[in-house]
């Protein structure tokens, strides 16, 4: 049986008018002779009626009010609910509740004693909503990985499995945080989040400048003087780059939009002279003289 | 959830007067403020459960603090308690027979 004064739709402080003229317009809409079609209008119409006969009647009202008889009038056995089982006795949790002995510290507690199950203990007793705890996690991906961008799979203790998108660009020590993949909430509250660092794994390839790759090329002397043609690793996958004839070593060459998200990838020839003894070279040398005189010290 | 006149008006013998010192002291702790405290179901067992210290039991108004303040360390210990319980009950097997052999030392 439900409580009259839901069943009628009042307030428990409604006078005897107000609960009669909600009897009245609530009868009139369920009576089942104008609801032939709904069979459960004599049902609703029964606890209409019985409501009002409780709340209308002034003693009765008094001693339901009190809790010494239910809603059909019937007295109540044991009116009192004693203190030990209504729920919510946290509310006056002594504040040096067991000397120092915090909920954060009792989980804290579990977490060591009982490992990853310790957190998932049941917090509804307490009834307190209380959010689901932030699981730290470190995840390492390449170079070019974290350079263009992916998808990685991460496995959780659990034997959960997480996929992480890791955005293009994303540097070392990065943590990306995902909304609601931490530990469970309890009462209703959110779960935690899942923070994941990111480590990025160097690559002997590559270096990055902001959103610019920088790559050193080692090119032979001839390679340099005459031009030629390479084949060089970006991100994105090798490309063929030109070397324009009389390159040298700190010649920066541009591969437009190889960097990440819209940077460039520069590509840095270094001239190794051949080793070993070349003694035609050398000749060739001592009797060449440049047409452009050049001291490379010059302004250094 | 009740009003405060309705609260007073479970117990014959409770003037208004005094449940309002039980407010004031902290003893009871309704939500909103004076005069439109709201009694939650815990706050009115509370209610009952000091009324019957005070009036069936006669313990004397200086001695409610102390009585108060074991009880709530009593119930809180309780409440940390069965959380532990609960924890240990959602452990394998052999897991919940190593502890319960630890605890009966």
């Amino acid at each position: 049986m439900k409580d009259p004064y839901e069943t009628l739709g009042v307030q428990r402080t409604a006078d005897e008018a107000a609960i009669r003229a909600a009897y009245r317009k609530l009868a009139k809409k369920h009576h089942p002779d104008v609801n032939p079609g709904k069979p459960d209008a004599a049902a609703r119409f029964g606890e209409i009626s019985s409501a009002h006969e409780l709340l209308s009647d002034k003693e009765k009202r008094a001693r339901f009010d009190r809790g010494e008889i239910d809603a059909e009038g019937h007295e109540v056995h044991d009116p009192r609910k004693y203190y030990r089982d209504t729920k919510g006795q946290e509310r006056y949790a002594s504040a040096d509740g067991g000397a120092g002995f915090s909920q954060e510290d009792l989980e804290a507690f579990m977490a060591q004693a009982f490992g990853r199950a310790g957190q998932r203990s049941d917090w509804g007793a307490t009834g307190r909503p209380m959010r689901g705890r932030d699981m730290q996690y470190s995840l390492t991906v390449s170079f070019v990985d974290a350079a263009s961008g992916t998808t990685s799979r991460l496995s959780l203790p659990d034997g959960k499995t997480l996929d992480v998108r890791i955005p293009p660009g994303t540097e070392d020590g990065h943590v990306l945080r995902l909304r609601g993949q931490g530990g469970p909430g309890f009462n209703g509250a959110p779960a935690g989040d899942a923070l994941i660092e990111i480590t990025v794994a160097p690559d002997p390839r590559f270096h990055r400048d902001g959103d610019d790759i920088v790559t050193d090329i080692p090119v032979s002397l001839q390679e340099a003087v005459l031009g030629t043609s390479l084949e060089v690793p970006t991100i994105h996958g090798a490309v063929r780059v030109a070397v324009p004839p009389g390159s040298g070593t700190g010649t920066r060459l541009r591969l437009r939009g190889k960097g990440i998200r819209h940077g460039h990838q520069f590509v840095q020839l270094q001239v190794v002279i051949p080793p070993g003894d070349e003694p035609e070279l050398a000749e060739f040398l001592k009797q060449w003289t440049p047409r452009q005189k050049v001291n490379p010290r010059e302004g250094s | 959830m009740m009003r405060f006149t309705a609260v007073v008006g479970l117990f014959p013998d409770l003037p208004e007067t005094e449940l309002t010192a039980w407010v004031q002291r902290g003893w009871v702790r309704p939500e909103g403020t004076e005069p439109d405290w709201i009694f939650g179901d815990i706050d009115v067992a509370r209610v009952r459960l000091i009324h019957d210290f005070r009036h069936a039991m006669a313990v004397s108004e200086d001695t409610m603090p102390l009585v108060l303040s074991l009880l709530d360390q009593v119930y809180t210990l309780r409440g940390q308690l069965r959380a532990i319980a609960h924890a240990v009950e959602g452990q394998p097997e052999a897991v919940r027979a190593a502890i319960i052999a630890a605890i009966r030392g």
